[in-house]
């Protein structure tokens, strides 16, 4: 009875699209036996999911007032999805590829009411909410990578903070709680240190470590080995996670490594200019020289250890003019190996961690670039696609 | 150039701020953010150089040679050496002032930038208009000076609606402070 019951009513609709397709064949008045039997009406279908993240994804931020990251795959150059973030948001990455994080703040009342700062939790197949880490509050600002970082194989994430005093929030992401702050005075810009906590850029000149485990967080600072307001360190560095280790470069094209852990070492610095056998820049106006630049203009390879960098030639304080070349620098060999000339003005870089790379580039026009890092050979080119900052999957 | 001055800085923006705002919250955090600047090291550049400010032309970036004084909706309006973002006199408001309904941010990022009129160097106050939707019209970026998110009063990324009711960031003006 009741499966008779549940056929009769199922077949409402098919006993409607049945008349419809027959109305259809009578006006049609046509020899309809002859005719190729008609397209069957869509099923109801489930929405595209995703595989886990591949090193040839992309990220990127569509903009400074457009939400969202759009995935494209570099192999192919197609659009694979977009993750929801908020305007002004960060994403970063799990390193187990099963989820993905934005730290966002958004309003009871879109732009105004209470503010809500979380870290938003998406499943990576899917892309639908999974769940929100409430926390204190962030930073709100545009185009920076290490405002959100995740250290500790993925279970704990730092958040910066300025509101307008400078802190940290520290969130366990196995738990999914935000744990403590950490107010970090004159520094920002973070690097995950594993089983330490993170480090971070200080307005000093030196670079701050933090031990996060104890009851009160330990502060140590380096000896001050930059000037952050005459020569300062771009603040869209190169980080390799993985090996902890940076690649900082300074607005006159200074290069510092820095091996981070509980008392990281900093290297003396080299100029850029230098290792590509041309004058090293200075910071007296009127001198004309290549300086690097960009909104994000470096890119490192862990496993090469090459650093792509984003290079325009003009005056001192042009630190975001977009790149007119790409240098390829060997950074452990202190040589740039190769020059990239680029039809249109870069704003932002990023290289996928692949065995043969990919640099990925943000036109100012909003196209997006897609080369062979080895040849600098064009692979794609995408239009309205490039914006805000492009993220790829540690090796 | 007696450009950078960070204490000098600090001061007349405290000054400001104590006449300007009686927002308990922020002031708590800008004291925070205050406590820490005595352990800024005071930059030999802005030391050595304070006594023989050099005015010459030479001695301008590209901005200040270029600089104008008589058309504030464009970029190259001389105070806006520093400035990012759009400008609040493109935005219905003007240079000092927010447009209808948006709200002053108590507090700003800085710049010094040097008047083509009198060849003196002053210190500008970058203070957002909040609580509406970004404007888009004017955007400039003048990065004389412009340093990174580590030092957030002379970056000029940062959406500094701190204090409002909204931290929604419309436009921005460019306030004298006075002498540099």
């Amino acid at each position: 009875m009741m499966k008779v019951q549940g056929k009769s009513s199922l077949s409402a609709r098919a006993r409607y699209t049945a008349a419809a397709v027959c109305a259809l064949t009578l006006l049609g008045g046509a020899p309809a036996a002859q005719a190729a039997d008609p397209l069957q009406p869509d099923p109801e279908l489930e929405a595209v999911t995703l595989s886990a993240p591949k090193p040839s994804w992309v990220f990127v931020e569509r903009g400074f007032v457009v939400p969202g990251n759009t995935i494209y795959d570099t192999d192919t150059g197609k659009m694979l999805g977009q993750v929801e973030t908020s305007h002004l948001s960060d994403l970063s990455l799990d390193p187990a590829g099963k989820v993905y994080y934005v730290a966002e703040s958004i309003w009871s009342k879109g732009s105004r009411g209470t503010r809500q700062d979380m870290i938003t939790v998406y499943d990576a197949a899917t892309l639908k909410l999974k769940s929100e880490i409430v926390m204190p509050g962030r930073i709100l600002i545009g185009g920076r990578k290490f405002n959100f970082v995740i250290g500790e194989a993925g279970k704990t994430a730092y958040v910066y903070n300025l509101d307008p005093a400078s802190s940290v929030n520290v969130i366990d992401l196995v738990k999914g709680k935000f744990v403590k702050k950490i107010e970090l005075p004159g520094c920002a810009s973070l690097m995950p240190v594993d089983g330490v906590g993170f480090s971070a850029l200080c307005s000093d000149g030196s670079l701050a470590t933090v031990k996060t485990a104890g009851a009160k967080p330990e502060i140590v600072r380096s000896a001050p080995f930059f000037s952050a307001t005459n020569d300062p360190i771009f603040d869209n560095f190169g980080f390799n996670g993985p090996k902890q280790e940076a690649v900082f470069l300074t607005y006159t094209g200074q290069v510092y490594t820095a091996k981070l852990g509980a008392t990281p070492t900093i290297s003396e610095p080299f100029s850029i200019q230098a290792a590509a056998g041309v004058t090293p820049a200075d910071t007296k106006p009127l001198d004309v020289y290549w300086y690097p630049g960009a909104r994000q203009g470096l890119a490192l390879h862990s496993a090469s250890g090459l650093a792509y960098v984003l290079m325009h030639t003009g005056e001192y304080w042009t630190h975001k003019e977009p790149g007119t070349e790409i240098w390829v620098l060997d950074v452990a060999a202190k040589k740039v190996t190769k020059r990239i000339p680029l039809e249109e003005p870069a704003a932002t870089i990023a290289v996928t961690q692949e065995a043969a790379p990919k640099l990925v580039l943000g036109i100012e026009d909003g196209t997006l670039l897609i080369l062979d890092a080895k040849t600098g050979a064009e692979k794609f080119k995408l239009e309205k696609s490039a914006g805000g900052v492009l993220r790829t999957l540690e090796p | 150039m007696k450009t950078f001055n960070p204490d000098a800085m600090g001061e007349k923006l405290l000054r400001r701020l104590a006449g300007g705002t009686s927002r308990r919250g922020i002031l708590s955090r800008l004291g925070l953010a205050l406590v820490a600047a005595p352990a800024f090291p005071l930059l030999p550049v802005s030391r050595a150089s304070a006594a023989k400010p050099d005015r010459s032309p030479e001695a301008k970036t590209n901005f200040a040679r270029n600089a104008q004084s008589t058309d504030d909706t464009k970029c190259t309006y001389w105070r806006y050496c520093a400035i990012d973002g759009s400008l609040c006199s493109c935005c219905g408001g003007a240079l000092n002032r927010c447009p209808p309904g948006a709200e002053h941010s108590p507090v700003s990022w800085v710049g010094t930038c040097i008047n083509p009129d009198d060849g003196r160097a002053y210190l500008i106050a970058y203070r957002d208009c909040c609580g509406k939707t970004y404007c888009n019209k004017c955007d400039c970026d003048g990065t004389d000076r412009e340093t990174q998110l580590y030092v957030p009063q002379l970056n000029n990324d940062v959406i500094w609606c701190f204090g409002t009711t909204s931290m929604e960031y419309h436009c921005s003006t460019a306030v004298l402070v006075g002498t540099a």
